[in-house]
């Protein structure tokens, strides 16, 4: 018997085969147990892979605002540097007002998809509801997420650290600061 | 020119996107009129802020430096951190237990925070931060106990005393010798620790995360002269996260109980056991009288994980009553022979002394923690 491919066995899982190969496809899993199996275990996969393909919430009002006041901000600072026309390498008349926009208006295109793929992303997502606020112990210290937003209590003068969780919303972290040689507990909490 | 436009504008935008600029007053510390505590210097250090796209990241290293204008020796502070506008369900506080701060004299307080938001977020003071309490020698208390840091620093006040008050038999009966050894004990006992990530979190999880739920029995240790009896308890368990413990307490002394603390331990298919976290029951809603039974509940998700990432399966829970404070104020917890017999020093993190004397150790040797221990 011929097993269909890997890859044919996956798009299976994920309803996203033609009609033909579909057809040919559920004869074949009809009479192999094995298939039926790799099917059965890409489901949980294909799970992860559309909570994985969702994007991050976006505030696409304050993402406009940006890009609104990054255009008036070229805009004031080409006016700025345009002064009285100057004898150069390069004929003036040659950049009229049209190239000169378009020029703007391709760098300011670059400077918002750099805007757009410089913002702060949440970390990794854990299998919370989208709304909680989340405690974690970080390298440096301890961090509560709230939506993207964070406040982290940072321990730069020790590395030897202990940390607790209490099950009421707090995470604990504590050291012995090397300048001053007393213990600081750090806390954070969610309500 | 119109490529000279358009690196100027770049550049200023590069420039106005990544800018890092310091501070001028983003903290405001509030001590109330009559607080035993007077605020000496407040330094900022390199604290700063930076702009990244349209979100602002805060660094504040503030160090403050703080009077102890009360007749009383100074054993602890806490004081909390409010960053109100950015984190509207958190608060932060930052403690310093072991002190030992005699009347007139000033000590130090080191904040180091970082906080993320939007930039847009209106203008004032970034952090504020209030006095939370302020624990004496004589376990007397002065502050708004807001975050329950009474019933905290007088727990650690109580461990600091044990593990003292051990370390001193130590030296008494076998020397600086004996108390070296004890030291490397110690160390390496905390060297050794399996240590777990923990993340907690409140509230609701999704729904694939309850694939494989099912409900976990405690297990209890039970200590000699313990007020409050561990009955029976259960926590959710989905993989390697625990939900929703709910633990029956039973108060077996006289006297009445204001709060409890459950600790809890975890343990992997091998048997190796985890301080997974605590389960505090506290609040007016929680007032446990002489012989009665009262529920210790928390609507809280623990997602552990081990090995810098590995989830960790959890097969076995044991509990212990860590702490319990009457209605008076005073506090009991576990005494050290408990701890040892029942195998947990391995297992639990140091009291913050005991971190105190085994730092005091490393850096100056059995000699200058003989001298510590003898100024108590």
């Amino acid at each position: 018997m011929t097993h269909p491919n890997q890859s044919i066995l996956a798009l299976y899982a994920g309803q996203d085969l033609g009609w033909f190969t579909r057809r040919r496809t559920e004869r074949h899993l009809a009479a192999c147990a094995e298939c039926r199996d790799e099917v059965r275990a890409f489901a949980p996969v294909r799970d992860s892979l559309a909570a994985l393909n969702e994007l991050p919430p976006l505030s696409w009002n304050r993402l406009a605002i940006e890009m609104k006041a990054n255009i008036r901000l070229g805009l004031a600072a080409g006016e700025c540097v345009r002064g009285e026309p100057v004898a150069g390498p390069f004929p003036f008349g040659l950049l009229s007002n049209t190239r000169a926009l378009t020029a703007c208006a391709g760098a300011m295109a670059l400077v918002a998809l750099g805007l757009f793929l410089q913002r702060p992303t949440p970390t990794a997502a854990p299998a919370i509801a989208a709304d909680n606020s989340v405690l974690r112990a970080t390298a440096g210290g301890i961090e509560l997420n709230q939506g993207g937003q964070t406040l982290s209590l940072l321990h730069v003068r020790s590395t030897d650290v202990t940390y607790s969780a209490g099950a009421q919303g707090s995470m604990r972290a504590g050291y012995v600061d090397s300048d001053t040689g007393n213990v600081t507990i750090n806390n954070l909490y969610v309500q | 020119m119109s490529s000279k436009l358009a690196i100027l504008f770049v550049t200023g935008i590069t420039a106005l996107c990544a800018q890092e600029t310091p501070l001028d007053n983003p903290v405001k510390i509030n001590l109330p009129v009559d607080s035993p505590l007077t605020l000496i210097a407040t330094t900022l250090g390199e604290s700063h802020v930076t702009q990244r796209g349209s979100a602002v990241v805060l660094d504040l290293d503030v160090s403050l430096t703080l009077h102890n204008s009360s007749p009383n020796r100074v054993r602890g502070v806490t004081l909390l951190v409010a960053a109100q506008e950015a984190t509207p369900g958190g608060k932060a506080s930052v403690s310093v237990p072991s002190l030992d701060v005699a009347p007139n004299q000033n000590f130090p307080v080191r904040i180091n925070l970082r906080l993320l938001r939007p930039a847009q977020m209106g203008g004032g003071a970034l952090v504020q931060v209030n006095l939370d309490g302020v624990l004496f020698q004589d376990y007397s208390f002065y502050g708004p106990n807001r975050l329950d840091s009474r019933r905290t620093m007088t727990a650690w006040e109580m461990q600091a005393q044990r593990d003292r008050k051990y370390f001193k038999s130590i030296l008494a009966a076998h020397g600086v010798e004996g108390l070296k050894q004890a030291m490397l004990e110690s160390l390496n006992r905390q060297a050794e620790r399996p240590r777990l990530d923990v993340q907690v979190s409140r509230g609701r999880a999704v729904a694939s995360a309850a694939a494989g739920e099912h409900n976990a029995r405690f297990a209890f240790l039970r200590f000699p002269g313990e007020p409050v009896e561990p009955v029976e308890g259960w926590a959710e368990i989905a993989g390697n996260e625990a939900r929703n413990p709910r633990i029956d307490v039973r108060n077996v002394s006289s006297r009445q109980v204001r709060s409890v603390e459950i600790d809890w331990i975890v343990s992997d298919r091998q048997g190796k056991q985890y301080m997974a976290g605590s389960v505090p029951a506290s609040g007016p809603e929680f007032n446990l009288k002489a012989g009665s039974t009262s529920r210790v509940l928390q609507d809280t998700a623990l997602r552990l994980s081990k090995d810098g990432g590995t989830p960790l399966s959890i097969f076995g829970m044991t509990g212990f009553v860590g702490q319990v404070e009457f209605a008076d104020g005073k506090v009991w917890i576990p005494n050290r022979e408990s701890l040892a017999s029942a195998q947990l020093l391995g297992v639990l993190e140091p009291s913050p002394e005991e971190q105190r004397l085994m730092d005091l150790y490393r850096k100056k040797g059995p000699k200058a923690l003989a001298d510590e221990l003898n100024k108590f």
